[in-house]
C-alpha cells in the first residue's frame, strides 16, 4: 500500500532574481513500512524532499499525498497538527533542548496530545526503553555522548507513534560504532513496528540498512537501488 | 490547550542564561521598586488632598499666613464661629512642628481642648494601644498617630522628645484621616505653654459643618465674621487646605510620576532585551518545536510566557520590597504641620504585579511574532 505519493513535486526558491529549483517535478511512491534512503550530492534536493515529506516545507507545485492526505493543501496550523501525529523527525545534530532532561525532551511532543500525565510518562518510558537509554532519562543532553543523544532524539521521534519517521543524516555526526548502533536501532524499529522510514544520508554504508535507495541529482530521480538487508550488510560498518 | 503543561519548559528557558536572567530580574525589581514607591506617594497625596462627599470639616487659618508658626488666632474666636448657622462644632488647635521644612520625619503636635476633642472626634479613630482615660488624666499626655508611633517605635507608657517638648504617650490611635497618622494630640494649654506668651493663641480652628453642601457658605460666613478683626481669617475645606499647604509636595509627586513612567519603560526595555537575545539564540530550537508539531501561536505564546515570567518575578520582588519598606518604614511627607503619608497597600502590590504581567507580555510580543512567522526549513538552512 502506498503511503507517500509524490506527483510532479516541485520546490522553488527565489534568490535575488534567480529561481533555484532543488526539486524538479519529482514522481515517487513509497509503500508503507519501507525503509528508504535518499542519496545525492549537495544541492541534489534530498533534504528538500525530506522536509516536504515531513511537512516542514511546502511544495511550490505538484501533489504530495501522505496516508491519503494532500498535505500541500493544509494550512500552517493544520500542517502542524498533522506533523504532531504523523511525523517523527531525527536530525543530524540531534537538536535536543539543552535545558531539558532526556525524559523531558522525549515528553515534549506528547505535551501536544490530550493525554493524562501517567499515560504520558508511561509512553516516554516505553520510548526510552525502546532505544535503550532509559537509565539516562534524568540526564541532560550535555551529559550524554553523541550516540546517546541521537538515541534520545529517536525516542522523541517515535514517542507519538508517528506514521513516518524521517531522518536527516542521523549518523552524520557520530563515530562508527555509534553510527552502527543508531542504524541498527532504526532497522529494528522498521522491522518490529513496520514504521516507514525516509532517511537522507551521505554515507553509502548506511544505505545497506535501507530496503531502497534513491539517488537524486539536480532535483530529479537519477537512479534507485533495491537492496537486501541481511547480516552481511550489517557488517559493512564494523 | 493547557499552557500550564509547558510551565517547566518555560521556567527552564527563562533561567537558561542565569547571569543574564539574574541581571534582568534585578533591573526589573529596581525599576518596579521605584514605580511602586512613586505610586505609594501618589496614593498618599490623593488620599490627603482629594475631597470626598463625606468631608464636612473646614480649617480656619490666619489670613495670608502659610505656616503654623505665623498663623496665630485668638482662641475666643471659637465661640463666635460656633454661633454661625450650619456649624456643628469648632475645635481650637495649636500646632507645633519639630521641623518647618519638608521632611520624612516631622512630629506635629496638635494641642486641643481634651473634652471637646473626645466629644467631637473620638468616633473618627480607635485606640490601638493605651487608653483615653490616661490621656485625660495627665497634662503632658499625647495620643500618637499610628504612623508616628511606628516610625519612632512608640508605645503607651513611653515618653518622647520633639520640638523641645517632652511628652508622655498615653495612647496610639488608628484613623482613616491621613492628618491623624503623623500627629501627637496633646492638651491645648500644654502646647500653648511650650511657646512664649502663647496662652489664648491658637494656630487654627477645625470646624465641623452640618452638611458637605454647607462647606463653602459657612467658610464664607466665617471669613466675613472676622474680615475687619485684627486677625482676619481664611477658611478652606480640610483637603483643600492640605493641598494648598503641601503644594510643593504635590508638584514634586506629580513630577515623580514621570519617574514612575520611566521605570515602566525600563522594565519593558529590560524584558524585551532579554527575550530578543533569548529568541535570537534559539532560532533552530523554535524550528525544532514547530517540527515536533507546535504551531506558530503556541511557540509565540511560550516566548511571551517567558517574558511574563521574568517580568512577574522581578516586578513582584521590587513591588513587594517597596510595599514592605513603605509599610514598615511608616514614612510621611510633612510640610508646615500637614502630613502626606506614603501609603503602601496590598492593592498597590497587586497593581504592580498586574502592570508587570502586562509589560512582560508586551515585551514578548514582537520577538514572539517574529519567531512564529519564520519558515521552519529556512531556520535549519540558516543554522
Amino acid at each position: 500500500m502506498t503511503l507517500i505519493h509524490c506527483e510532479q513535486l516541485t520546490r522553488e526558491f527565489k534568490k535575488g532574481n534567480a529561481i533555484i529549483r532543488p526539486l524538479d517535478e519529482l514522481d515517487l511512491d513509497v509503500p508503507s513500512g519501507e525503509f528508504m534512503a535518499l542519496m545525492g550530492p549537495s544541492g541534489s534536493g534530498k533534504t528538500t524532499l525530506l522536509n516536504l515529506i515531513a511537512g516542514i516545507d511546502t511544495p511550490t507545485r505538484g501533489k504530495l499525498v501522505i496516508d491519503g492526505v494532500n498535505i500541500a493543501e493544509l494550512s500552517r496550523n493544520k500542517l502542524a497538527a498533522w506533523r504532531s501525529h504523523h511525523v517523527g523527525y531525527v536530525f543530524q545534530l540531534y537538536n535536543l533542548v539543552p535545558v531539558l532532561t532526556a525524559f523531558e525532551n522525549v515528553e515534549l511532543p506528547l505535551l501536544l496530545h490530550k493525554l493524562p500525565r501517567p499515560e504520558r510518562r508511561r509512553r516516554v518510558h516505553e520510548a526510552l526503553e525502546a532505544v535503550g537509554i532509559a537509565e539516562r532519562s534524568d540526564h541532560f543532553p550535555r551529559q550524554l555522548s553523541g550516540g546517546q543523544e541521537q538515541r534520545v532524539a529517536i525516542a522523541r521521534a517515535i514517542v507519538t507513534d508517528p506514521t513516518i519517521l524521517v531522518a536527516d543524516e542521523p549518523t552524520g555526526d557520530l563515530d562508527k560504532p555509534s553510527a552502527k548502533a543508531v542504524m541498527e536501532l532504526l532497522t529494528r524499529l522498521n522491522q518490529d513496528t513496520a514504521k516507514t522510514i525516509v532517511m537522507v544520508t551521505h554515507d553509502p554504508s548506511t544505505t545497506d540498512y535501507a530496503s531502497r535507495t534513491l539517488h537524486l541529482d539536480k532535483g530529479r530521480l537519477a537512479r534507485q537501488d533495491a537492496l537486501k538487508r541481511d547480516a552481511e550488510h550489517h557488517e559493512v560498518l564494523t | 490547550m493547557n499552557i500550564l503543561k509547558f510551565f517547566p519548559y518555560i521556567a527552564k528557558q527563562a533561567w537558561r542564561h542565569r547571569v543574564r536572567s539574574g541581571l534582568t530580574l534585578a533591573g526589573i525589581a529596581i525599576a518596579m521598586f521605584l514605580f511602586t514607591a512613586v505610586q505609594a506617594m501618589r496614593t498618599g497625596v490623593e488620599a490627603a488632598t482629594t475631597a470626598t462627599a463625606n468631608d464636612t470639616t473646614l480649617v480656619v487659618y490666619r489670613k495670608d499666613r502659610f505656616c503654623p508658626v505665623t498663623s496665630q488666632l485668638p482662641q475666643d474666636y471659637q465661640r463666635r464661629i460656633e454661633q454661625i448657622p450650619g456649624v456643628v462644632w469648632a475645635v481650637p488647635m495649636k500646632v507645633v512642628v519639630s521641623n518647618c521644612r519638608t521632611s520624612l520625619d516631622v512630629v506635629t503636635y496638635r494641642g486641643v481642648p481634651k473634652d471637646e476633642f473626645i466629644r467631637e472626634k473620638s468616633d473618627r479613630f480607635e485606640i490601638i494601644d493605651g487608653s483615653l482615660e490616661d490621656w485625660k488624666r495627665r497634662t503632658d499626655a499625647a495620643l500618637v498617630g499610628e504612623t508616628l508611633a511606628n516610625r519612632r517605635n512608640l508605645r503607651a507608657g513611653m515618653t518622647f522628645d520633639a520640638a523641645g517638648i517632652t511628652t508622655y504617650v498615653a495612647g496610639v490611635i488608628r484613623s482613616k484621616d491621613p492628618q491623624d497618622h503623623n500627629v501627637a494630640y496633646t492638651a491645648l494649654e500644654f502646647v500653648q505653654l511650650a511657646g512664649r506668651d502663647q496662652l489664648g493663641i491658637v494656630t487654627q480652628f477645625n470646624v465641623k459643618v452640618e452638611d458637605a453642601s454647607l462647606l463653602d457658605p459657612v467658610a464664607e460666613a466665617i471669613d466675613d465674621e472676622f474680615a475687619r478683626a485684627q486677625d482676619p481669617t481664611q477658611t478652606f475645606g480640610e483637603k483643600a487646605f492640605v493641598a494648598r499647604i503641601a503644594d510643593d509636595i504635590v508638584e514634586l509627586v506629580g513630577f515623580a510620576n514621570w519617574l514612575g513612567i520611566g521605570a515602566l519603560i525600563a522594565v519593558l526595555a529590560l524584558v524585551g532585551n532579554a527575550i530578543v537575545l533569548s529568541v535570537q539564540s534559539r532560532i533552530a530550537e523554535h524550528a525544532v518545536l514547530q517540527t515536533l508539531g507546535f504551531n506558530r501561536q503556541l511557540v509565540a505564546l511560550l516566548i511571551i510566557a517567558e517574558g511574563v515570567l521574568l517580568s512577574l518575578l522581578g516586578g513582584a520582588l521590587g513591588a513587594a520590597a517597596a510595599v514592605f519598606v513603605a509599610h514598615y518604614g511608616s514614612f510621611a511627607l510633612s510640610v508646615e504641620g500637614q502630613s502626606i503619608p506614603i501609603a503602601a497597600s496590598w492593592q498597590l502590590l497587586a497593581v504592580g504585579i498586574a502592570v508587570c504581567v502586562a509589560l512582560g507580555a508586551l515585551a514578548g510580543l514582537v520577538p514572539a511574532w517574529q519567531a512564529g512567522r519564520r519558515e521552519i526549513a529556512a531556520c535549519f538552512r540558516a543554522v
